[in-house]
């Protein structure tokens, strides 16, 4: 009898740890690989307009095109410029390795009718001279950073959790980045962006994300930079995922005819 | 009065389909820029060396299969009749794994920036010497450009049937290369035309890989070299049979060439060469008994260069030389030539303002051509550019326009 009554116990409690949410034992790291690894769909296409806002208000705007395919060890990311005029044909493309092996990044200037190879080294650097360095728009793997649950509250409506980030590279631009994680789907919905002096430098604020053909995907975000007093805004539009790509639209022949 | 309404109808019938067509695929897009240039010479009484003003149009049309690109341009300038020209002229048309290009239209090759080593299909407009950007130095050519892809590798065939020379500096242009005669030149020009035929037809062949350990191209071609060589006679006089002055005949010669490129990234580096082998071009000599003056040997043109980013700073630099094999005393060229060129680039205010310094150095000669330039963008589309081109030394390539550093500005408007 007892023995049975300690079966029931375990199979009960068994239960009762499977009807809790998984993320309710997740620590800091695990919290950031379910960021990283959210399915995000093998391919993903659609316009990008950017605002960037200056502290006297005035306004610029940038229009791209992208298009990006992973394939689990290759991520592949190809984007026409549409605006402003001076710039329009211009095209970039970047390959990004999952094994750590450095970018490799072309751009195609439709003046001088050639593709060039570029430095990835500039990781660092501004994109287009908006709020965004090119580290900030990729995905930057949770391994190259330890990571700790400060707390668990709510964000608007949303449950979140918020973990810290500090930088396992010695002279990288941040010091450490918090992140306000929807519990729901592991959506960074806001991050705060500390520079090497440990000061408030920049934030990114998720304004609006949809489930497309069945993943979650960031269609308006904002970055302030809190130092500069200049933000940068992105609109996602016509955004389609898993359309099937073909591999030969990553290639010179695509960054040179524009299409 | 009923033939006239006729017509009408039929007219307006025509064109609204055309529009009905056009708008079910890609539409017509109209881009390119309105530019003023104005370069004030240093040296007293500081002649104005250009006023000009620029329209540039691109009218483009792509569809899944076809394509097409129109590319007029208009210089205004003070002195100088209007001229309208047509950069690019073509028609596309793309395959699975396969495009053809015909018409007029410009052709880049190779790595090397600022000089041209295996860049020889399109030929160049020198009438300002190397100042103007890079797309308008190059002019375009007639030609049939087929492409084959395998992958991100591709083979190119390029026909052209007909030659298209350097466009050179007018007589009495400060651009106009220094030659020095012993005795006052004719200029005979009737060698420097090359008549359009399937004999003088150039062909251009290139294979080209971008991947991710490094780009490279394999070049070859058979063609008229695009600057002329002097053929240079006496005229003597017939009755002293002393000679009285110099026939000199701009002619150009077929060559052929083999060569290649590649691009390597070595972490925060990106390593550049660039080569070509070159067999038939003649070189001016002042050797007795030659006939008109030039001799045909071998030649070798490469290039070293890196680029790399330091501060936020584009640094660049390329080690250039040309060596002629088999040298002989007294071809005008040296047996080395060797050239350097130097970049750097930076912006600030958010890619609004951008500093760039860029220089090539003749180290033969001790000459260079520094070229200082600032650029900001007022508005966006609208570019202000100053900038300065500052010839050093008194011979060589560049130290032979010493008297014609300039200063300059540029109002850009790109819509």
């Amino acid at each position: 009898m007892k023995k049975s009554h300690f079966a029931a116990f375990v199979v009960l409690a068994g239960l009762i740890s499977l009807a809790q949410p998984v993320w309710s034992q997740m620590n800091g790291k695990q919290i950031m690989e379910a960021v990283y690894t959210r399915p995000s769909g093998s391919d993903l296409q659609g316009d990008l307009a950017m605002t960037l806002t200056n502290k006297q208000g005035d306004e610029r705007v940038r229009q791209l095109r992208q298009f990006i395919t992973d394939n689990g060890s290759i991520e592949k990311t190809l984007m026409f410029f549409l605006s402003p005029a001076d710039v329009r044909n211009t095209s970039f493309m970047s390959w990004s390795y999952a094994d750590g092996k450095d970018d490799d990044q072309w751009i195609y200037l439709p003046a001088l009718k050639r593709t060039k190879r570029i430095s990835s080294d500039s990781k660092g650097d501004y994109f287009m001279g908006s709020d965004f360095t090119y580290d900030d728009l990729g995905d930057r793997h949770p391994d190259e950073d330890n990571h700790t649950l400060l707390r668990e509250e709510k964000l608007g409506n949303y449950d979140c959790f918020v973990v810290e980030s500090t930088t396992k590279q010695p002279g990288y631009m941040y010091s450490k980045t918090i992140t306000w994680v929807n519990k729901d789907n592991f959506i960074g919905l806001k991050r705060e962006f500390y520079d090497e002096a440990k000061m408030p430098l920049k934030t990114l604020y998720i304004h609006k994300f949809e489930k497309i053909n069945g993943f979650w995907t960031i269609l308006e975000t904002e970055m302030v930079n809190t130092q500069k007093n200049h933000r940068t805004k992105m609109v996602f539009s016509n955004v389609k995922i898993n359309q099937g790509i073909p591999d030969n639209k990553f290639t010179e022949r695509s960054m040179t005819l524009g299409q | 009065m009923k033939r006239i309404f006729f017509l009408t109808v039929f007219w307006l019938l025509v064109t609204d389909t055309k529009t009905i067509a056009q708008n079910e695929g890609a539409p017509l897009s109209f881009s390119g820029y309105v530019r003023n240039y104005t370069g004030l010479l240093t040296e007293s009484p500081n002649d104005f060396s250009i006023i000009q003003n620029t329209l540039n149009l691109n009218i483009e049309h792509h569809t899944e299969t076809v394509g097409m690109k129109v590319n007029p341009y208009l210089h205004h300038y003070f002195d100088r009749d209007l001229e309208l020209g047509l950069r690019e002229a073509y028609l596309d048309l793309y395959f699975k794994n396969f495009d053809l290009r015909i018409g007029k239209q410009q052709i880049i090759w190779g790595k090397a920036e600022g000089v041209f080593i295996t860049d020889v299909v399109s030929p160049k407009d020198l009438r300002e010497f190397l100042l103007p950007d890079f797309d308008e130095i190059r002019t375009g050519i007639t030609a049939v450009k087929a492409n084959y892809y395998l992958g991100n590798n591709t083979l190119e065939a390029v026909w052209s049937p007909v030659f298209t020379p350097t466009q050179m500096p007018e007589s009495g242009s400060v651009w106009s290369p220094e030659m020095e005669f012993s005795l006052p030149p004719v200029f005979d020009y009737s060698r420097a035309v090359t008549k359009a035929s399937l004999e003088n037809s150039e062909l251009f062949l290139r294979f080209s890989a971008m991947g991710s350990k490094m780009d490279y191209e394999i070049v070859g071609g058979t063609f008229f070299y695009d600057d002329p060589a002097m053929r240079i006679s006496p005229i003597v006089d017939p009755v002293s049979m002393q000679p009285t002055g110099l026939l000199v005949a701009p002619e150009y010669h077929r060559v052929a060439m083999a060569g290649g490129s590649m691009s390597l990234p070595l972490n925060a580096v990106v390593l550049r060469a660039e080569g070509a082998f070159y067999s038939g071009r003649n070189f001016h000599t002042s050797k007795p008994g030659v006939s008109g003056s030039l001799v045909e040997k071998e030649n070798l043109h490469y290039m070293a260069g890196m680029d790399y980013t330091l501060f936020g700073v584009k640094l660049s630099a390329q080690f250039i030389q040309e060596f002629i094999l088999e040298y002989e005393q007294g071809i005008q060229n040296e047996e080395f030539e060797t050239t350097m060129t130097f970049l750097a680039k930076k912006d600030f205010l958010r890619e609004k303002l951008w500093v760039e310094l860029f220089g090539y150095v003749g180290l033969n000669t001790s000459d260079a051509l520094v070229r200082p330039k600032l650029s900001y963008s007022f508005a966006d589309g609208f570019d202000i550019q100053a900038g300065a081109n500052l010839f050093l030394g008194n011979k060589g390539r560049f130290g032979q326009y010493d008297k014609n550093d300039m200063v300059y500005l540029k109002f850009k408007y790109s819509f």
